[in-house]
């Protein structure tokens, strides 16, 4: 069966500090924002730790969020037929392939959630460090009252909108499309695998 | 002072706990009355002999302070300094005012602090009306200092812990006063159930109004539900003078949405798996046909 790399060491390497971080920025996040989750504290080694972790955990989350942007935003470029894509995006989504046009590298969905999930991640920064640092940070603040319940709304907010987004992801990189999994795990994917969800790329891609 | 009976330790509201709190079930209640510090500001001389006995009793560390040209101690408080006699001299009708607040935890009967607090069982509010923090749960967010209304607890860099006035609970408990009402030498601090201490307010606040105090109030600010620290203030036109807030509230709108938006996080979130679940039931893996060779 031949084979086609579809991310390097690299990417992967990043992609994985990314989800991995963001797991535990996600379940910690979970265990400040409801009492009936606070138990989840335990697993990062009580509340005062998983309070001193959960920031620093964001840095290396933001560092590379932003190392992402580097790798993929020129792939992520929306072009041609992504608006078309997206017209058709219930029907990929009930699997009536006809009508949808076919994908390079990635689809427009893809690319969405890419940029979404950038942009998510900079208000998250944002909203993040006064919380972290309510006495004030670089000469600023401090942040004490207003700003941080302020900032607190909205990195609640942007939690939300990510988490959503991250169960997508999860579901279509895991189950719902065997193959997609291994491409980030080892680096490749069928030639098959790129033909049914990437044909445009596929052609552009000689055999290992 | 007549000897109090002890006062009710049963927890009234406890942060980050689920509703229905457990400990509010009627069986363990008490049912006992709440107390008040009742601060008479037209009484004080501003001998800050209060100060000294929050430190003593509390067993706080002396800070070194400095001169910044005020009568006032320290220049704000701190994790060791849960008491601060604030001056501030301003002209009222052409003549020279010391107006002195008593800056200390006011114990609110909707206590920010503790519904912006994450950490369960860090900070408790009594039947007796004392908010009161549990070191022990605390685990240094600092979302306390920023729920507070009024700006009180102080965040220590030492113990990464945060800290306040706690009315002298283990006092209180016992039926004492707070060390502040013990030692403050005109009784410009009175104490009792906070029923006597609101009647006093008003007997306190007519006869400043016969000396020509015509603003004169009572400070017990509905936004927070009424406090458990309350003043009596010569002008009451002047709270921001006195540094305090007109209309303080619990929950300031971006945290009214923040519990809002908690509503329908979990149920969102639920949802977003139910949703993939029922997508994969009905749509099943789309498997390459080289994959399935594999």
């Amino acid at each position: 069966m031949s084979r086609i790399e579809r991310f390097t060491y690299f990417e992967r390497v990043v992609h994985w500090t990314l989800g991995l971080s963001f797991v535990y920025l996600l379940f910690t996040g979970l265990a400040f924002s409801h009492p009936r989750l606070f138990w989840i504290t335990v697993l990062s080694g009580g509340g005062p730790t998983a309070r001193l972790l959960h920031p620093w955990v964001g840095m290396l989350f933001s560092l590379s969020l932003g190392s992402t942007f580097f790798i993929w935003a020129k792939d992520m470029r929306l072009e041609g037929d992504d608006r078309a894509w997206l017209k058709a995006i219930r029907a990929y989504a009930t699997r009536q392939k006809d009508g949808v046009p076919p994908a390079g590298k990635y689809n427009a969905g893809q690319k969405l959630f890419f940029w979404t999930m950038t942009a998510l991640g900079v208000v998250h920064l944002a909203s993040g460090i006064p919380i972290w640092m309510p006495a004030g940070v670089l000469g600023l603040g401090p942040f004490y009252g207003g700003t941080v319940n302020v900032m607190r709304l909205l990195h609640y907010a942007t939690t939300l909108a990510g988490g959503l987004l991250l169960i997508v992801h999860v579901y279509l990189g895991t189950v719902a499309y065997p193959g997609t999994l291994g491409a980030m795990l080892h680096g490749h994917v069928s030639r098959g695998w790129a033909r049914l969800h990437h044909p445009r790329w596929e052609k552009e891609q000689a055999d290992l | 002072m007549a000897q109090l009976p002890g006062s009710s330790l049963a927890i009234k509201r406890m942060s980050a706990s689920p509703d229905p709190d457990p400990s509010l079930s009627r069986g363990i209640r008490t049912e006992g009355p709440e107390f008040a510090k009742l601060i008479d500001i037209s009484r004080c001389i501003g001998c800050k002999g209060c100060e000294v006995a929050c430190k003593e009793w509390n067993e706080l560390k002396v800070e070194p302070s400095r001169n910044f040209a005020s009568f006032q101690s320290h220049p704000d408080l701190s994790s060791d300094t849960w008491l601060l006699m604030r001056f501030s001299e301003i002209e009222v009708d052409g003549d020279l005012q010391w107006l002195i607040k008593k800056d200390a935890c006011l114990h609110c009967a909707e206590p920010g602090c503790l519904y912006a607090c994450p950490a369960p069982g860090a900070i408790v509010q009594y039947e007796n009306g004392i908010v009161d923090f549990n070191q022990d749960n605390c685990i240094g967010c600092q979302l306390c200092i920023s729920g507070c209304p009024f700006d009180v607890p102080r965040f220590s860099a030492e113990t990464k812990k945060v800290y306040k006035c706690n009315m002298c609970v283990d006092r209180v408990e016992v039926g004492l006063e707070p060390a502040c009402v013990k030692t403050c030498p005109t009784n410009a601090i009175s104490w009792g159930t906070k029923d006597d201490m609101v009647a006093l307010a008003g007997q306190k606040v007519d006869r400043l109004k016969d000396r020509g105090f015509e603003n004169a109030t009572l400070y017990d600010p509905e936004g927070v539900g009424g406090t458990h620290m309350m003043y009596v203030v010569p002008h009451g036109d002047r709270l921001a003078d006195y540094d305090l807030p007109e209309d303080p509230t619990a929950a300031p709108g971006a945290l009214a949405a923040l519990a809002g938006l908690k509503q329908l996080g979990m149920g969102m979130m639920g949802l977003g798996l139910i949703g993939t679940a029922l997508h994969y039931l009905k749509y099943g893996p789309e498997v390459a046909e080289e994959e399935e060779q594999a």
